[in-house]
């Protein structure tokens, strides 16, 4: 008798823990899908070198953070717990000279900066001293070392001409190796512009990745020779932000993706553009952790919005609203 | 808004009317033209600016580089 009374009680507390345990465990899951980002308090840098004016590309190699700065036409180099170290380039159009740098990268013992208006690609070693360099047909805007032997350069199309390519890439000599992805055209060139901003990550072997800033939401993935290796479509709870603009042939409207992005061991973070104030779209404070299939791995947010950022080793390197250089650990 | 950016344009257009783009006057060789819209462009891009914004300059780039075209 008291046996079959038990057997009720005990199966309603069984049902009962296995609804608690399922709770806890998505709970559990949540949690884990959305964290905060922790800063790492950088020193403080007196020397006036060390303000960054209009810093727009950011590089790192085993030690080092190298941070382009258009305004100053100068690349500052920084410790990777955010102490200035030195700056090398100045304003003019000699060796060594820069005329509004826009990107940098870390090419084996060297240091490539993409010279924006003087048209050419500088090739620096890490003193500082201007090595080598060469000409190109266009203003080169971010740059990426795929290897030794080749150099990706992206650019901004002009849209006044056709069959204008957004990815060149070059051998260290400054011959063209190839050239690819042509710019979107129509009859509107400021939407063409914003359909043509591209962001590039780097991929494991000379191979990399280009993610579209608007308008889509597949990461395009090239071979160092320019083969297109795949497509992947990202998770869609990293969500599009719509924003209107009237133009002169009506509504423009801007399909927003992806602020900035950056890979670090196989996972892209990338951040959205945030709405601000009178409904424009700016740069987010909130960063999507992107696995290799697209899928969301997590959402990390900052206690800041930051413009342009790397990460390596779950640090994110990143230039906030004022220009500043910030740190943190985006995977804890 | 809608008002706001209407308004915004109308200056914007007004503004470059009276306003001559930089030595216009000398920039009757289009590839002048074409530089100064390409540096005009480039600097809006590299502002990272919220892009409502950098849909009016780029829309003043391209206003000033007809202008330029022009000789006016």
């Amino acid at each position: 008798m008291s046996t079959t009374k038990r057997m009720p009680a005990a199966a309603a507390i069984l049902a009962l823990a296995v609804v608690v345990m399922a709770g806890a465990v998505e709970a559990k899951g949540q949690a884990a899908g959305r964290r905060k980002a922790i800063e790492v308090a950088a020193p403080a840098n007196e020397a006036d070198e060390a303000v960054l004016g209009r810093p727009v590309a950011l590089a790192l190699d085993a030690g080092r953070l190298y941070i382009v700065d258009a305004l100053d036409c100068a690349v500052k180099v920084f410790s990777k717990e955010g102490r200035f170290l030195a700056s090398f380039g100045r304003k003019g159009r000699g060796p060594g000279e820069l005329s509004f740098p826009s990107g940098v990268s870390v090419a084996g013992e060297n240091i490539v900066v993409a010279d924006k208006l003087n048209f050419r690609i500088q090739v620096f070693d890490r003193q500082g001293k201007a090595r080598s360099g060469f000409k190109v047909p266009f203003a080169p805007d971010k740059v990426l070392a795929l290897d030794a032997e080749r150099l990706l350069i992206t650019a901004n199309p002009t849209g006044r001409r056709k069959g204008e390519k957004l990815l060149h890439v070059y051998d260290p000599s400054g011959l063209v190796v190839w050239e690819g992805l042509e710019a979107r055209t129509s009859s509107d060139p400021v939407f063409d512009t914003f359909r043509n901003m591209i962001l590039v990550c780097p991929g494991e072997a000379g191979d990399f990745h280009v993610v579209f800033r608007s308008g889509e939401r597949t990461i395009h993935h090239f071979s160092r020779s320019g083969a297109l290796l795949g497509k992947t479509v990202v998770d869609e709870r990293h969500a599009f932000k719509i924003l209107d603009i009237p133009s002169g042939r009506g509504v423009m409207r801007l399909v927003g993706f992806c602020w900035a992005a950056a890979r670090d061991r196989g996972l892209f973070y990338l951040s959205g553009p945030e709405a601000l104030a009178g409904r424009d779209l700016g740069p987010g404070r909130e960063v999507s952790v992107i696995d290799g299939q697209g899928r969301l791995q997590a959402t990390v947010e900052l206690p800041c919005a930051v413009h342009r950022f790397l990460v390596e080793k779950g640090r994110m390197f990143a230039i906030d609203d004022e220009g500043g250089l910030r740190i943190f650990e985006v995977n804890r | 808004m809608k008002k706001l950016a209407i308004l915004a344009l109308a200056g914007l257009i007004i503004m470059t009317a009276a306003v001559p783009f930089a030595a216009a006057r000398e920039l009757n060789d289009q590839a002048d033209c074409n530089t100064n819209h390409m540096k005009c462009r480039e600097y809006t891009l590299n502002l990272d600016a919220p892009w409502y914004k950098v849909a009016l300059l780029l829309t003043a780039c391209d206003i000033a580089f007809g202008k330029c075209m022009l000789g006016i």
